[in-house]
């Protein structure tokens, strides 16, 4: 994005925040502290990046993927890089999939209902209003009226559905399963929020959501609210890697340090916003040892239950062309005589050729002549897949391996696995996906298992003893650090969890305000 | 191993035998090169010039002339690379003039199948070459900037610039309008003679995937080199590493296909403003055999390299060389952003794992991995994947291994998908979503099964059966 002319904040100058990260938990704050006119300055350990400089490709994307290594151990070890983790300016949103459900009211009282998972400490309904705002402002394409939720309307009509999402329609119809156009943060018009952002073009249907959009038509932070951010007074500073504070007697920070250009800078700052997502900002709270009096740093870690089913078939599907999720049900946010707890949702999926012969490799477990015989069958296959709840346990968690990075930190150790609910909601849900596929006439089906996401490890709660931040954002413990990130939630809902990171990010710049002594 | 041959030099079009004196002077007495001026080039202008048979006689008439006494070969530049290709069709068909032939090196070639060239581009060539000095300067200047990577020396470039004044315009005509358009695929067929092609990574029309699709498939003895940076004046651009390139293929000639091919419409597709520079160039590149550094010893490399033959089997003809792009992946410390919490770092993983399968290999055959047949070393995989090889000193735990066997197998399917041979095989059409213009990305418009845009049809029909 452009950040030619941008504000400049003196180092010795004590700026109101720095925020650290500029992905869907960092930006929209910060376009809003800006606009507040507040000083903010945000750190983003990646590199700014020119959308139109994206290159169509797999492998040239990891540019824009944290491909600093994370150790993954527990039962279910899961991915990171491509999979889920960002960097730049931009964060995440750079490659995520755009794909923005939103989260069921039910999800937030888990534990209510169902005596599993854990209660968030806020209702649903009080995020309505900021989902209605970022939907307005980064543009969604859907179905309105939409069939599980009578009141969101979307600005933009549908995307094109692609192969794998015809497949799905037609099963689903077949079954009496509802499905319909996906929710999507892609812009199905040319579309602009308004003078402070430039306009973003029509979707070309190039498939590539997970590598970059070249045209900007996906809503990610650096042709959103970042350009707002900066248009406010905010001031980004790019490849900067913070990995210090400060602090003084009392135990407030006073001052953040960044890696940038191979030395170190010191950026004095009133308060600290940790947005760098749910493996970075417990690495760094555990690193510097902040906010870590009730042991919560690192513990219940979350993901997704992600399996996919993928199936062969007689058409000629070409997976790669479209949007890749184009086709959504929520019709199993809570199945029928379902032995778990919570639910999932499920969606089509066309997915780019490296990424699923990587899974092929991987969850098949096909070599020889029989995998690149299936592999040259890519124009036929197409996939299925969910995003169902993972519940918060004791043995997920992230802690700091005795192995280090470049700059002398030590490196993240997630611990994953899934525990009795999910198997049984991965069978559930499997056996549904199965179904569908051979409804929509595939061969050759397999299931891969597959975890998303990176969630947890900083919950929100009331309680200091079993929470790491309050039910804003702040911490319990540092009077003026806060955290905006997938990290904050405690469970994780049966949703993709960006379009809510947003919600909640706005959520937290208000009460951020809000606390501010009146001047 | 060829002895002492001689290298006879064919020019590119516009060129002329003096353009090979840096090559020559490099590549020292013993083996001595013979450069040609071509009928209506160098100081041989007063031609007008011809078919490509008759600069094929006009070359084997120099050839006898110089009646070498050991084996030869023939090296060309574009134009100069399908009149090599005319003779060496004529030398295996037992042409008592041209008997010793003993290698080509193809430097840029322009392939048996007419050249790949903009319409456009051609026109205003031929018509350039008749206009007035001024102009003629001026193009030609042009052109020779046009075709190379970075700029050359300035004297090389100020004689590049009067071979294409001196030229003689019939003749650079006649090789735009008809010779370079001349079908010689059914003449030259598949040519046994041992072949170096090299190719520039910043080359147009004739870059490593027009030479991937339409030379290679006329070889059946090649190595394919591309050289990263150079554009199409390879003698001028790159002297030095071609007398290396040239070296090594005299003391090792290819055997068999080395590198592999495309299927045409894939190199066009590549090839056109379908496909963003960017893009070109990465997957260009990745053609390129990495030359380091490496950092799994011989013994290691060979396991692994045999490993990849039974997990991600290539029919050919050619290969893409995994083993040697997972090695410098290696080597360089960079990965995909994770990695199982119990395997070591990924090349110690590596290392310890291929040392673990040789192990077993050697304990139950007492032969080394790399040296067992198909089905033994795919039992040995199949106990890997399993968890059931047994445990040696200092290698890899029998439960591990199977976590390395998913690394490498994923592994192993990304390095071949970067690649474009890996793309073609599977019918991807998705490179070519758009070219350079970020606010012209014509993308897909059609989106749903059973539909196809036109320009996908031949990349489609050349994957086979799929989509």
């Amino acid at each position: 994005m452009n950040l030619l002319g941008q504000n400049r904040y003196g180092l010795d100058e004590v700026v109101d925040a720095v925020v650290v990260g500029t992905g869907a938990g960092g930006a929209p704050l910060l376009a809003e502290l800006a606009a507040a006119g507040l000083s903010v300055v945000a750190l983003e350990a990646g590199p700014n990046v020119d959308p139109a400089g994206y290159g169509f490709d797999e492998t040239l994307a990891d540019e824009i993927y944290w491909t600093e290594e994370r150790l993954s151990g527990g039962s279910t070890p899961e991915a990171f890089g491509g999979n889920n983790s960002g960097t730049g300016v931009g964060g995440s949103t750079l490659h995520w999939g755009a794909f923005v459900p939103r989260a069921d009211p039910r999800d937030f009282r888990l534990h209510s209902e169902s005596g599993e998972g854990c209660d968030w400490p806020i209702a649903q309904a009080e995020l309505v209003p900021f989902y209605d705002r970022v939907e307005a402002f980064i543009g969604t394409s859907g179905p309105t009226p939409y069939p599980w939720d009578g009141a969101r309307r979307f600005p933009l009509p549908p995307v094109l559905r692609n192969g794998p999402a015809e497949l799905m329609a037609a099963a689903c119809k077949t079954l009496g399963i509802t499905a319909t156009d996906a929710p999507a943060a892609v812009v199905s018009r040319d579309f602009t929020p308004g003078a402070d952002v430039p306009e973003r073009r029509a979707c070309i249907h190039c498939g590539f959501c997970h590598q970059g959009c070249r045209t900007r038509a996906k809503a990610s932070m650096d042709v959103t609210y970042l350009p707002l951010a900066v248009a406010r007074g905010a001031e980004i500073r790019a490849e900067a890697r913070m990995h210090g504070v400060e602090r003084d007697k009392a135990g407030r920070i006073t001052a953040v340090i960044y890696r940038k250009g191979g030395r170190d800078h010191r950026q004095r700052c009133a308060n600290l916003i940790l947005c760098a997502g749910a493996v970075e900002t417990p690495r760094l709270l555990l690193h510097l040892d902040l906010a870590t009096g009730s042991g919560e740093v690192g513990r219940n870690y979350i993901g997704h239950v992600a399996t996919q089913v993928w199936g062969t078939f007689p058409d000629e599907v070409g997976m790669n062309r479209g949007y890749p999720s184009s086709l959504i049900s929520e019709d199993y946010t809570r199945p029928k005589g379902a032995d778990f707890a919570g639910g999932y949702l499920i969606q089509s999926l066309g997915v780019e050729p490296l990424t699923w012969a990587n899974s092929v490799a991987r969850g098949r477990g096909l070599w020889g002549t029989a995998l690149t015989d299936y592999l040259r069958g890519y124009n036929r296959v197409a996939g299925i897949g969910i995003n169902g709840e993972t519940l918060p346990c004791d043995a997920n968690v992230l802690t700091l391996s005795d192995e280090t990075d470049a700059l002398g930190m030590r490196k993240a150790h997630i611990s994953f696995g899934y525990g009795s609910n999910e198997h049984r909601l991965n069978a559930h849900a499997t056996a549904v996906m199965r179904e569908i596929w051979e409804a929509a006439g595939a061969s050759d089906i397999w299931v891969l298992d597959r975890v998303a996401h990176t969630l947890g490890t900083c919950r929100m709660g009331r309680s200091p003893d079993a929470s790491v931040v309050d039910p804003v954002g702040r911490s319990h413990e540092v009077e003026n650090l806060w955290i905006c990130d997938g990290s904050v939630f405690p469970s994780s809902l049966a949703a993709n969890p960006a379009l809510t990171i947003m919600a909640l990010s706005l959520r937290t710049a208000g009460a951020f305000l809000g606390s501010r002594p009146s001047r | 191993m060829i002895d002492h041959p001689v290298l006879f030099c064919l020019h590119v079009l516009g060129g002329s035998a003096r353009m090979w004196r840096p090559l020559a002077e490099r590549l020292g007495p013993h083996r001595r090169c013979v450069a040609i001026d071509l009928p209506g080039f160098g100081d041989e202008a007063a031609s007008p010039g011809g078919p490509v048979a008759a600069m094929a006689d006009h070359v084997a008439a120099h050839v006898q002339a110089e009646a070498p006494p050991g084996p030869w070969l023939l090296v060309g530049n574009s134009m100069g690379a399908k009149i090599a290709l005319a003779l060496a069709r004529r030398s295996e068909d037992g042409d008592p003039a041209l008997s010793g032939l003993a290698g080509l090196v193809l430097l840029a070639g322009s392939p048996p199948a007419p050249e790949p060239m903009a319409e456009e581009r051609r026109q205003a060539m031929i018509a350039w070459v008749d206009a007035d000095p001024e102009t003629r300067r001026r193009e030609a200047e042009a052109f020779v900037s046009a075709n190379v990577g970075a700029p050359l020396p300035p004297e090389d470039h100020a004689r590049m610039v009067e071979d294409v004044l001196r030229a003689n315009p019939q003749a650079w005509k006649a090789w735009l309008a008809s010779g370079a358009d001349e079908d010689w695929r059914g003449r030259i067929g598949t040519l046994g003679t041992p072949a170096l092609v090299v190719s520039g990574a910043q080359d147009g029309d004739l870059g490593p995937e027009a030479q991937a699709a339409l030379t290679l498939p006329h070889l059946a003895r090649h190595r394919h080199v591309v050289a990263p940076g150079a554009g199409h004046l390879l003698p001028l651009e790159r002297p030095e590493e071609l007398a290396a390139l040239i070296h090594a293929f005299l003391d090792n000639p290819p055997e068999t296909t080395e590198s592999p091919t495309l299927p045409p419409a894939f190199a066009a597709l590549m090839g056109s403003d379908r496909v963003n520079t960017r893009l070109r160039t990465t997957l260009r590149e990745r053609m390129r055999e990495p030359d380091g550094p490496f950092c799994l010893r011989p013994g290691e490399r060979a396991t692994l390299a045999a490993c990849l033959d039974r997990v991600l089997p290539q029919p050919g003809p050619g290969r893409i060389d995994l083993a040697r792009r997972i090695d410098a992946r290696l080597a360089t410390g960079t990965g995909d952003g994770w990695r199982f919490a119990a395997l070591p770092p990924d090349a110690e993983a590596y290392s310890r794992a291929l040392r673990t399968l040789d192990a077993a290999a050697r304990a139950a055959q007492g032969r080394p991995f790399s040296d067992l047949d198909g089905p033994d070393q795919d039992a040995l995989l199949d106990h890997a994947a399993a968890g059931r090889l047994p445990a040696v000193p200092d290698g890899i735990a029998p439960e591990l291994m199977t976590c390395w066997f998913e690394e490498l197998r994923a592994e192993a399917v990304r390095t071949w998908l970067a690649h474009p041979a890996g793309l073609a095989a599977i019918g991807f059409t998705g490179i070519g979503a758009g070219g350079d213009d970020a606010d012209a990305l014509p993308g897909y418009r059609l989106t749903g099964l059973n539909a196809r845009e036109s320009w996908e049809g031949p990349i489609l029909a050349a994957a086979g059966d799929a989509r």
